[in-house]
């Protein structure tokens, strides 16, 4: 994992221009000014995530529980190998 | 016709059934009031108006009106009712902005689920409201086309996303509207506005048709001048939709008929517990927020409500989970805006060298707060920061749903402001996106934990009587609960 706190500090004008182009996006150079310290501001907020304790949480990546919302049952019926948690499929290599 | 009259519902189905007005005429009267004062020059609440459209189907009830002699209600609850549409929602044939100029000349194909219904039930989409764009903002003034005005205060902002939708119920130029909610966006400008604006549990109402922005948050629900009138359309288009996989398995709404049912008696009240969060009342809330919302909570101990302090310990951490998760959806969720698969295709990257650059000089045609986003996403989510960044924040999301489950053990409902302050000026916050974001620390949680929100007018503040809101949460898929308390609430200054 990288040492966030020390990364806030990293966050500079080429650190946004490499975000933007990962992200396919052209900023003006006035965007670029404008942008750096404010991402560092927000990601230097985010950083007090850093002082949870989150050892075995479990991460929740949506607000819904199991079985709210599953269209169908889950059903295996080709490929079943019943004797394994798996599926079997043809040899492939 | 009285136009007075015709505010909610049931006032004009009951024009509609002691014949004072046709429908043809209701919708009229609200078209005239939208060129008057929901365009450019007015509250800049409409982007698109759908007047062919809508005065075809008043006619088509209008003659459904004549052979039945009244209003078929129990069938068609929404029978020529006027509505507002957020312009992130879809209608087949119907220019849909998402208040983007990325999306400037798009034309949905279809209708999303949730319009869909309301138009089964008879309603009458006037048009498309002004939004922050993408849904990304909190005062409105992020649409590429022009910030929206607060209804009463000009100089001030409606809330956002949902702006328009709030000043155009508001102002009267619709009957309701649909917002869509992600971090609080139909219940701030809700609470600013001085209406009535419910986010809906996670998954009870479709995302069909509801351009994404972050699909573990986004929520679509009713904005109105009445808890009943929200109700209505929620129980409309609440439900499952095959469409949608992330639509919750559980029946449509009843809150109509629940509003019956809304306490009354001593007895009834004495089984209602509501808890209040000490983390809702900190630092950064105005003193007149705090005393409406603290004199409506008396008004509850005075029916024999129990009002209990309790914690929700990791509040304090909402806002920086959600604008780490939200902008990393919106990140992905975005990348189909690249000129090809959607987004406007400008003449200069037509000789770009190669598509990556064709896709930069696409996505130029952002706004600011979008870009901002999506370069904090793509940060959160990069290679060897998503774990310190979206990793973590979704596990101190996880602490912050079971705040809720822990709190709801030991009462039915959570009450506290729903902003920190009333409408601010435009313009006055604007430089500083983190203060900004800091604005939606009271709504932010519901969207995390996937739970039912409503915000209800709880007063005004002196000396420009602008509104605030109450903020009532309840455990998942108890809209029905929820909107009866509010129900109560709304009715506290009414003779009995």
């Amino acid at each position: 994992m990288a040492d966030s706190k020390a990364e806030v500090q990293k966050i500079d004008e080429t650190l946004t221009l490499r975000v933007a182009d990962l992200a396919r996006l052209e900023l003006s150079e006035d965007e670029v000014r404008t942008f750096t310290p404010q991402l560092r501001d927000v990601i230097g907020y985010v950083e007090q995530l850093q002082e949870v304790d989150v050892s075995g949480v479990e991460p929740l990546t949506h607000p819904l529980e199991p079985g709210d919302s599953a269209l169908r049952e889950d059903r295996v019926e080709i490929f079943a190998d019943l004797s394994t948690e798996g599926y079997r499929v043809p040899q492939i290599l | 016709m009285d136009a007075d009259k015709l505010q909610t519902i049931r006032a004009i189905h009951d024009s509609f059934d002691k014949k004072q007005a046709s429908v043809v005429e209701v919708t009229r009267h609200f078209l005239d009031s939208v060129k008057k004062k929901g365009g450019k020059d007015g509250l800049n609440a409409f982007l698109t108006v759908c007047e062919n459209r809508v005065l075809e189907r008043a006619e088509a009830a209008d003659q459904i009106l004549r052979a039945e002699g009244k209003v078929p209600r129990d069938r068609v609850p929404l029978f020529g009712i006027p509505l507002g549409i957020k312009d992130n929602l879809t209608m087949d044939g119907v220019r849909t902005t998402c208040g983007s100029k990325m999306l400037d000349n798009y034309v949905a194909p279809y209708t999303a689920t949730c319009v869909e219904r309301l138009e089964s039930a008879g309603a009458l989409c006037l048009g498309k409201l002004n939004m922050d764009e993408f849904a990304m903002g909190g005062s409105n003034e992020n649409s590429a086309y022009g910030p929206v005005l607060h209804p009463t205060q000009p100089e001030r902002v409606p809330g956002g996303s949902s702006g328009g939708s709030a000043a155009a119920v508001r102002a009267g130029l619709c009957v309701a509207a649909l917002g869509t909610d992600t971090g609080g966006s139909i219940r701030l400008p809700a609470s600013y506005c001085g209406i009535v604006g419910l986010k809906p549990t996670y998954g009870r109402v479709s995302r069909y048709g509801l351009v994404a922005f972050a699909s573990s948050l986004d929520q679509v629900g009713p904005m109105a001048r009445t808890v009943e009138d929200a109700a209505i359309l929620f129980d409309v288009m609440s439900g499952h939709d095959p469409r949608d996989a992330t639509s919750a398995t559980v029946p449509k709404g009843a809150c109509r008929e629940a509003l019956r049912k809304a306490p009354e008696t001593q007895a009834e009240w004495n089984g209602i517990r509501i808890g209040v969060p000490k983390e809702y009342f900190v630092g950064g809330l105005s003193a007149e927020v705090e005393k409406s919302i603290q004199s409506s909570l008396r008004w509850f101990e005075s029916k024999g409500a129990r009002v209990i302090p309790i914690s929700l310990p990791h509040t304090q951490y909402a806002v920086a989970v959600y604008y780490l998760v939200a902008v990393s959806e919106a990140s992905s969720n975005l990348a189909r805006f690249d000129g090809v698969r959607y987004g406007v295709r400008p003449a200069e990257a037509e000789n770009a060298d190669d598509l990556a650059a064709f896709y930069r000089k696409v996505r130029a045609h952002f706004g600011p707060e979008v870009k901002r986003r999506i370069i904090l996403g793509t940060f959160a989510l990069s290679s060897g920061y998503s774990e310190a960044y979206y990793r973590r924040a979704c596990q101190v999301r996880r602490l912050i749903k079971q705040d809720f489950a822990t709190a709801f053990e030991k009462v039915d409902f959570i009450a506290g402001p729903v902003s920190p302050t009333t409408a601010f000026k435009i313009g006055e916050r604007i430089s500083d996106p983190l203060q900004m974001y800091l604005n939606d620390i009271f709504t932010i949680p519901a969207n995390l934990a996937g739970l039912p929100a409503i915000s209800i007018p709880s007063g005004t503040e002196t000396p420009d009587s602008l509104p605030i809101g109450l903020h009532l949460i309840a455990p998942p898929f108890q809209e029905e609960r929820l909107l009866s308390l509010a129900h109560a609430f709304e009715k506290r200054g009414a003779a009995p």
